[in-house]
């Protein structure tokens, strides 16, 4: 399975030539939540299958982030509604909702608010039907806890590691990051998220293979194709991660949807634009070591770099 | 957490838990306790018996003064549970003996993983994954992350 070729959907994360941690939201042009791409239904069974297969993996969720959940319902399928009319469509009667996917052939009834309604949790539901991972932050005492999510995609972490735990704490992990007290004036930006006003950013990352689910559980069986860049390779082997990041305040819980679109490119891909290739290699040369290791690109920056030097080089001599 | 048992006067009911090791720790301040003719009581306390002693100190009333002596293995649940019951940190003296257990989360089976504080490396025991001891904390499952081990 090839997740790769959308290059007309891909989200080009840079701006400038250097980079370096920085809180690089902005607000939403288009305050929607999710998108469809037209590998919606391919990722839809890889999801789903991910969903059943290991639920525990996939789906984490704490008591108290049920009334949450049913608002994460309501915004996405409001947003689905509203964005792609002739794909999904709604219909209401006092709480009987009936929700239907057309790409998809499927029709939901439900109560909202009514939570055997359904089969499964509200957040897994509506889950089921986008490409996006969902994460639901609960605010209480001046911070925000993971209380709830589904997670299909993640870039090396794990939800049921993760689950419950204060943003700090979630980013942890990261260097720098406490130093440079980012992880406070972040949490205070997201403090300040009001209703009506969504923020999105884009988070990159470099990773060797094609697979959406890179999760920290399956490391073993991802984490060794690292090995095997080459500066042959690099352009069909390794691909830039792309995360789509979306930040919207729900206001009857006073909480914080998080939603993460994966996007996925060849280099390959990225180098049939001459420019992205010239600024890539330049934020590449000099990232700084300790990102280089957090993002889990030491074992083959070398030979992505070579790979690179090429492709320029080709395009000077044309 | 303390390595002596100190004896703290002025409350109306004392309660010394611990092991047969811990009685030992303990004997000055309940000696110091009985000459005085202050109200106390003994839980003996074993693994099996961690439910019990939930309920034994819900029904303490205020002003009673806790003396926690254990492993450090079993130590640190007793305080999460006096915690919860509401026990206060100036309510409480916890002593540690043994060695020092830390829990480690599998990043690939998600099994909690006993380690030594100073560990740095372990195979998970339930799916054999080389573990490497991370910093990262989760206060939900009282454990730290192991990641795959590198190397
Ligand atoms: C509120 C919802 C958010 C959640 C649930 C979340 C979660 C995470 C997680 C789980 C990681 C991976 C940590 C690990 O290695 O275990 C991460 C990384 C990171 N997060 Fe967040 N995050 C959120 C918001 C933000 C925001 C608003 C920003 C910045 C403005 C941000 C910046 C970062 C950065 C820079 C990284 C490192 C990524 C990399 O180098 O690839 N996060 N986040
Ligand atoms: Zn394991």
């Amino acid at each position: 399975m090839k997740w790769t070729g959308d290059l007309a959907h891909f989200p080009y994360p840079f701006k400038d030539s250097t980079y370096r941690y920085s809180n690089n939201s902005i607000p939403m042009k288009q305050p929607l939540s999710i998108e469809v791409t037209p590998s919606y239904k391919k990722e839809m069974l890889l999801k789903r299958k991910l969903l059943s297969d290991h639920p525990e993996r996939c789906y984490q969720s704490l008591l108290h982030s049920m009334t949450g959940q049913w608002e994460i319902v309501e915004l996405v399928i409001d947003h689905l509604v509203s964005k792609y009319p002739q794909d999904f469509s709604v219909k209401k009667e006092n709480n009987s909702w009936i929700f239907t996917n057309k790409i998809l052939d499927e029709k939901i009834e439900f109560i909202f608010g009514e939570k055997n309604s359904l089969p499964c949790e509200p957040l897994f539901f509506i889950s089921q039907h986008v490409q996006e991972d969902l994460i639901y932050m609960r605010q209480r005492d001046d911070n925000l806890y993971l209380d709830a999510g589904q997670l299909c995609f993640p870039a090396n972490w794990s939800l049921a590691f993760n689950i419950g735990m204060k943003f700090k704490s979630i980013h942890h992990p990261i260097p720098g990051f406490k130093e440079e007290g980012l992880d406070q004036r972040i949490l205070q930006f997201l403090m300040r998220l009001e209703a009506g006003t969504p923020w999105e950013r884009l988070n990159w990352s470099l990773m060797a293979g094609d697979r959406l689910d890179t999760s920290l559980e399956t490391f073993d069986q991802w984490g060794r194709l690292r090995k095997q860049v080459t500066s042959e390779n690099a352009g069909e082997l390794v691909h830039i991660r792309v995360e789509v990041q979306k930040l919207f305040r729900l206001p009857r819980t006073n909480s914080i949807l998080f939603s993460i679109h994966t996007h996925l490119l060849a280099l390959e891909q990225l180098a049939t634009n001459s420019e992205w290739v010239q600024q890539f290699y330049e934020i590449l040369s000099e990232l700084p070591a300790h990102i280089i290791e957090y993002k889990g690109i030491s074992n083959y920056k070398k030979a992505v770099l070579e790979y690179l030097e090429k492709q320029l080089q080709q395009v000077k001599t044309l | 957490m303390s390595i002596e048992a100190v004896f703290i006067k002025g409350k109306r009911k004392y309660i010394f838990c611990s092991d047969e090791y811990g009685s030992r720790v303990l004997s000055s301040v309940f000696e110091h306790v009985k000459k005085e003719k202050l109200a106390y009581e003994w839980y003996h306390f074993s693994a099996e018996k961690r439910e019990w002693l939930e309920e034994f100190l819900s029904k303490q009333k205020m002003g009673t003064f806790l003396y926690v002596v254990l492993p450090y293995s079993e130590l640190y649940t007793v305080q999460m549970m006096a915690k919860r019951i509401g026990f206060s940190s100036d309510e409480t003296q916890y002593i540690g003996y043994g060695e020092k257990w830390i829990s480690i989360f599998c990043c690939r089976c998600h099994e909690l993983n006993r380690a030594e504080e100073q560990q740095t490396e372990l195979t998970c025991h339930q799916c054999r994954l080389k573990l490497e001891v991370s910093d990262h904390y989760s206060e939900l499952h009282h454990a730290f992350l192991g990641y795959p081990a590198t190397g």
